[in-house]
Formats: C-alpha cells, structure tokens, sequence
C-alpha cells in the first residue's frame, strides 16, 4: 500500500491509506458524489466480562455537501457510530472510508491531525474548555494544529475569522465571556464556531440541539445548516428529534445496531 | 501553544495548585536558608579554626622542644620556599594563671604560647582578633591607654595607676592605724580606768602625702620616688645604691606582657529578668598575674614569672578564647632554659608555615614530611585542616545529612503535586477528551500537564529563592522577633562561635536547589500527565 500525504485542501495530512485501485497508479480524483462510506461496523463493548454489541454491521454512505441525518432510539447507536465515523474510537470490525482513504485503522497521529484539520464535531454537551474565553474556545483546533511559529504567524487571520464565525453565529457580544457565563444555545453556537475554524469538510453533530429548548435549538440548527451550506460541508446529525431530521437531504434510521 | 495556554490558565484557576507551589515554596525557601545558614557557619568557624592555626605546623611532640630552629627554618626555606610566605617559631606550653579578684587569687589553666612579635602575625590570623585597636596595626606586648575596646571599661595604663594609687592609700591608712595602736599602747595603762568603760581613742590626724584618688592618674605622680630604703641593711656597703627610677614601680612600669584568651578573663552574665546579657571582667588589661609554667629539660620544675595583662584576644571560638594565652616568645624561652647557655641557640616547639594562597597544602606537608623524616625527628607535620579534621568533617556529615533531610521535603512536596496532578486529571478528564477530539496528540495532553508541573515549579522555586534569600538576609531581625514573641532566645552568642548568625549564600547552591526543585515538580507530574495522555477520548467524553 502506499502512503501519501494528501488531504481535500492540500494540508497537510499525514500518512493515510489509499485505496488500491487496479486501473493504474494512485490518483487525485475529482470529489466523488460520497464523502463518507462505512462498510459493515461492528462495536462492541466489554462490561465486566461480558459482551455487549452495540454495531451489528452498520453500511451507510454521506453524500458530499449534504446533510444526513442520523435517527434512532436511545441506546440504538447512533453516538457510538459517530464517534467511530469521527475516528474518536476505532470499530472491531469493518471499514470506513473518507475521500478515498481508509481512515480508521490510521495511526494515532495521522487520526488526530484528521480530527483537527478535516472533521469537525459537535457535542450534545457543547464540551467547551471552562478556562478559556468564548474566542480562545473557538481557537483552540488552531492552535492544537498549528506550531507555535504557524500559530504567530496567523494569529491575526485566525483571530478575524473566529471573530467572523461568532459573529455569524450571534456570538459577537459574548467574545470574552467564560462558557460557565452562556445560556446552552450560546455555548451550543461556540462549539459550532469552533467545529468550523479548521475549515473541515465533514462535521458530525451529536444531539445537538438535545440539551436545547425549542427555539435555541431552533437557532442553534438554523446557524448550523447555514454556515454548512455556505462552506459546502457535508454534515451529520445524530438525532432522535424527527423535525431535524425532516429538514435533513438523507435519512439514516439506526434500528438495534443497524441501519433499517 | 494551546499547552501553555491551558497550563497557564489552570495554574491561575485551580486553587489547588497553590497548595503546591506553596509547599515547593516553603521547600526551597527552607533549603536556602538552611544550607546559607550552614555554610556560613561552616566557612566562619573554618576561618575562625584556620585563623589561629598556620597552614602547615611543624611540632615537637608534647612537650618537646625543637633544636637549633634557624636551620629548621632554613631546610624548610630550601624545601618549599617556591610556596612559602612567611613562617614562626612557637613556644607551646601549659600553664598556670593566677590573678587577684575581690582580694582572692583565682588560678585557672592556659596554654601558653610564646610568640614572635616581628612574625607571628603575618603567619596567623592573630591581631584582628585582639581588642586594642592600636595593637591591630602591630603586634607588641606594651600596655596602652585609651586604644581598648569599650566594652572592657576602665583600663589600661589610667586603670593600672588609679589601682596603684587606691592600693597605696589603702596601705597608708593602714599604716596610720598601726602607728595609732602603738601610739596608745605607749601609754601606760591605769588601773583605775582599765574598766569595761569606753576608752577614748585619739587618733592622728591623716597623713597629708596620701596621695588622692583621683590625682593619682596624673602622671606627674608615677615620678614620684619611693622613699629611701631605711633600716639596716649589712650588705648596702657592698652593692651599688638603687635609685629610685630604677625600682619597679607599677604607676610607671610594667611586667612582661601577656595577653590572654577573653573567656579567660571574663564571665558572661545574664539578668534573669530581662534577659540582657552583660560581661564581668575579673582581670582586666593593666592588671598584674603570675604564672607558674614548667621549665624545658629533662626534670621540669616549676618557675613563676610576673606578668602584665596588655590586652585581650577575643576570636568568639570560646574554645581557643578560654585556652590561650600569648606572651612574648624570647621571655618565654628565657624563664623556660630553652636558651643554649653555651651557643645562645633557644629552641622552639613548633614552626608554623603560611604558604602562598591556593597552595596544595597536603603536598606541601608531605614534602616537608620527606624532609625530616620521622625515624629521625619525630615531629609531628601537619596542615590545620589535619589539626581540626575532626571538627571539620563532623561540620561536613552534618551539611551532607541535613541536605538529603531537606530533600526530602521536596520530595514530600513533590508527593504532594503528583497527589494534586491526579486530582486535576481526573477533574479535567472531560476537558483532555475535547481536546483529544479537537485533535490534541497525546504527547500534547501529556505536555500541558508536564508544562502545568514545570509552571508550578518555577513559580514554587522562583518565589522560594525569593523568600529564602530575603529570609536570610534577615535572618538576624527575624530571630530577635521570634525571640520577642515567643520569649525564648533563638540564637545564643553565648553558646555559638558568633555574636550574629552567619550566612554565606553561594549561588551555586541556589542554582542546584533551583534545578532540584523544578526537576522533582516535573517528575511528579510525569505519571499523571502520562494517565491523561493514555485516556481514550470516548471515555473521557462521557466521563462525568
């Protein structure tokens, strides 16, 4: 197998995995109509000896630039399944492909920079860093995946478009603000702003308008289906609420660790 | 950059950490002061112990003596003159010291040293040490006036003749009540009035030449003669007339001069109440002793000599102040019959050595060592380091046991972060998992907390040199307030080689408790920054 760097933006990637392909030598190729396509995932998890399957051989596909939205009841999944997709954790067994590279049997670091630069998330629990502003929040993905010279180099640019971001989010007048000082959708909307700092081309969303009344996550997902529409991301919605998913391009429905 | 971002932020945040960089704080602070304090200790007791002692000391053993010093001095000369500063003749020996206080005679112990007035003091640290201020600048054993310290009160040559003076009035009075006895006595006694009735005494009138108290100071009364030696004397035809002049006389003249060892001299006494501490001398500078000291020989016999107390040697080693006293060395040999009567050769008992400074004294020693080979002069060779060696390397033990004691109790503060650290991981084990889910590395989970501990460490340490230096800077102030609050003395000069606390603070020292400390911090947080590298980041999300 080869090993090249190559990534959607031209960053750097690290090493990935190509796919074989029996027409020739390995080859950039133009963005193929699935961004994400995850063949047969089985997970399970190990309580105090005993098995428990979670994943019993999940096959989907996201189609590049739209929104999937993910359903099912509560323990059918669906989380487990988007932190395997987000290379959060790794499947027992099955493939995951990411523009046309296998992505998650990758070493560590190739999955972290993969994390950082390609796959943004976002968390039921906003999972904000208490000690930081609202700004340095959104900022953080940057300054994980730049070095300290990359970092003071753009520091100004990156600043702006964070700036940019919240704003574009509503979170203009809360920059310097602790997350302990937000109301949940403002924390909600930082976590979006920080999820697309990185520019990634793939977000995954869990629950996240679940902690929310109505109209924040109204707000909240408007901002969201918004901002990837206009950066042309290709988004997933872990979801048990059926109006985000009415509003969603493809739905996937997760039945007891499968795909109904 | 987001790793010392983070590490920054929960050193300001976490309330916890300043219970660690308290407890690096207090370590450094106490190690410094701890190891400036012994230092100094060391190296002012080492000056102290190398003051009176030259480099290198060639001795007869005991009692001994050294022949024919001049070609001693000479052989050495040839051997190590390359290295040689200066050297001097000792005469070593104990004595007995007998002074008047309150009409007693008290007689302690010393060891008496005779020594070269022209050479003693460029070989050992001697003058700085005397309380004359005159005799400083150079050694003699004259009695002075005016030049002594102040804390020895009345003396010198005023307190000599007003003592003189108050003795002789003392005698004259009475001798008037011996000449009023016998002038009543002349009177025939009546047996009417030889009853128990009270008797009228006539006394004389006062003699006029008394001389007065204070008028004894001036000096026009130390001409004053004695009067004529009266009485028959059988041998006056035969000897030639003393003249006045020529007698002793103690407003005027003085004996040899001897200066002692000041706890010799003076008994340090303390209010009960208060607390203060003041000195009694019972001999003072202008004071006459005698000592009785052994004679040089094969049967020594006892010889008393007179002396003057010309000054006092205070070098606040209570060990060498109590045991030694100094007087001229030539006197010495004199009354001792070290002096050859045949060749007028006097012999030594030791010949001490300074040698240039950074000279390698052990090699010096070993090659005088060669010179007078011990089957044939059994002298004893030795550097003053081998003199005090048991001091010394106790002083050493003592600073090597009290560092790794001290260690220790970083140590325990370095327990005391790894205790923390865990503490903080697991309260940030959701925060590790964002940002292993932003893409953080695990080295650079692993690096915040290594960055954390090495924060809280230079924090710790930088605030502890600061305390500790300031500390003992202070350190002298700080016991007089402890000393106030608590009522209990901390420092007794009494007790100590010194009247304040030494300190010496090498940087180096401080450089190594600095690297010491920093070093303990970020080893204590190795094993709970590497828990927080190896957390899954699913876990750690979940984690509540």
């Amino acid at each position: 197998m080869n090993k090249l760097a190559i990534s959607r933006t031209g960053k750097e990637a690290g090493s990935i995995t190509r796919l074989p392909r029996s027409d020739g030598p390995p080859l950039r190729v133009a963005r193929p109509a699935t961004a994400l396509r995850a063949v047969g995932i089985h997970k399970s998890y190990r309580r105090k000896g005993i098995e428990v399957p979670v994943l019993k051989g999940v096959d989907l596909e996201l189609a590049e630039g739209c929104f999937t939205a993910i359903v099912g009841k509560s323990g059918s999944g669906k989380s487990t399944l988007l932190h395997l997709l987000g290379t959060l954790d790794a499947p027992d067994r099955g493939e995951i492909w990411y523009d046309q590279r296998r992505i998650d049997n990758l070493p560590a670091r190739a999955r972290d920079r993969l994390r950082n630069q390609t796959i943004g998330m976002i968390f039921q629990f906003y999972h904000l860093l208490p000690e930081l502003t609202v700004l340095e929040n959104v900022l953080v993905p940057r300054m994980i995946g730049l070095g300290w010279w990359g970092w003071f180099q753009q520091k100004k640019a990156l600043t702006a478009r964070a700036t940019e971001l919240l704003e574009r989010v509503g979170m203009t007048h809360r920059l310097l603000h602790r997350p302990n000082q937000l109301s949940g959708g403002e924390m909600q909307r930082t976590a979006i702003a920080r999820a697309l700092i990185a520019e990634p081309s793939l977000l995954l969303a869990d629950e996240p308008t679940g902690n929310l009344d109505e109209e924040n996550g109204q707000i909240v997902l408007r901002a969201l289906l918004q901002l990837c529409r206009d950066e042309q991301i290709t988004l997933a919605v872990v979801t048990h609420d059926d109006r985000i998913a009415s509003q969603a391009d493809h739905r996937i429905r997760l039945v007891d660790g499968r795909v109904a | 950059m987001y790793k010392l971002l983070l590490s920054l932020r929960y050193l300001r945040t976490r309330f916890i950490a300043l219970a660690s960089i308290v407890s690096v704080t207090l370590g450094v602070a106490t190690l410094i002061v701890v190891n400036s304090v012994m230092s100094g200790f060391a190296s002012e007791m080492k000056d102290r112990l190398h003051g009176i002692l030259a480099d290198v000391e060639l001795a007869s053993p005991g009692l001994g003596e050294i022949p024919w010093p001049e070609e001693h001095l000479r052989e050495i000369r040839d051997e190590v003159g390359d290295e040689l500063e200066s050297m001097t003749c000792l005469v070593r020996v104990p004595a007995l010291i007998t002074f008047e206080f309150r009409g007693r005679q008290w007689t302690q112990q010393v060891m008496l040293l005779g020594v070269d007035e022209q050479t003693f003091g460029a070989v050992c640290e001697f003058q700085p040490f005397l309380l004359d201020s005159a005799r400083r600048e150079k050694l003699d054993f004259m009695l002075n006036d005016g030049t002594y310290d102040q804390r020895l009160g009345d003396c010198g040559w005023s307190y000599r003749r007003q003592k003189e003076s108050n003795r002789r009035q003392v005698e004259a009075i009475i001798e008037m009540g011996r000449r009023n006895r016998e002038a009543t006595a002349a009177v025939p006694e009546d047996p009417a009035t030889a009853s128990d009735a009270p008797r009228d005494v006539v006394f004389l009138p006062l003699p006029a030449e008394v001389p007065l108290v204070n008028a004894a100071a001036k000096p026009e009364v130390a001409s004053q003669s004695p009067g004529p030696i009266t009485g028959f004397d059988p041998a006056s035809q035969h000897r030639p007339q003393v003249r006045a002049e020529d007698l002793f006389n103690p407003l005027r003249d003085q004996h040899t001069g001897i200066i002692l060892g000041v706890a010799i001299a003076n008994r340090m006494l303390k209010d009960p109440d208060t607390g203060e501490q003041s000195e009694l001398f019972l001999v003072r500078p202008g004071d006459d002793v005698s000592i009785t000291l052994p004679t040089a020989g094969d049967t020594p016999q006892p010889v008393i000599d007179n002396c003057t107390v010309v000054d006092f040697y205070s070098s606040n080693m209570h060990e060498y102040d109590s045991t030694f006293a100094f007087m001229p060395l030539e006197r010495l040999q004199k009354i001792r019959g070290m002096i050859d009567p045949v060749t007028g050769s006097a012999s030594v008992s030791s010949i001490h050595m300074r040698f240039r400074p950074g000279a390698n004294l052990e090699q010096l020693r070993d090659r005088i060592s060669a010179r007078f080979p011990p089957e044939m002069f059994p002298y004893v060779i030795q550097t003053w380091q081998d003199t005090q060696r048991p001091l010394l390397s106790a002083v050493e033990v003592e600073l090597t046991i009290l560092n790794i004691l001290l260690f220790l109790i970083i140590a325990v503060a370095g327990f005391g972060i790894l205790a923390t650290f865990f503490m903080i991981v697991v309260e940030k084990t959701r925060d590790i998992g964002i940002l292993k889910a932003l893409g953080a590395p695990s080295s650079g989970v692993m690096s915040i907390f290594l960055g954390y501990g090495l924060c809280l460490g230079m924090v710790g340490t930088g605030v502890g040199i600061g305390l500790g230096l300031l500390f003992v800077r202070y350190i002298n102030e700080i016991a007089d307030g402890i000393q106030w609050l608590t009522g209990r003395e901390v420092f007794d000069p009494t007790m100590y080689f010194f009247s304040e606390i030494p300190t010496l603070i090498s940087p180096w020292m401080v450089v190594w408790v600095a690297v010491g400390a920093v070093l303990i911090a970020v080893t204590a947080s190795v094993l709970p920054a590497l828990r927080a590298a190896r957390l899954r980041p699913v876990e750690a999300l979940r984690y509540e």
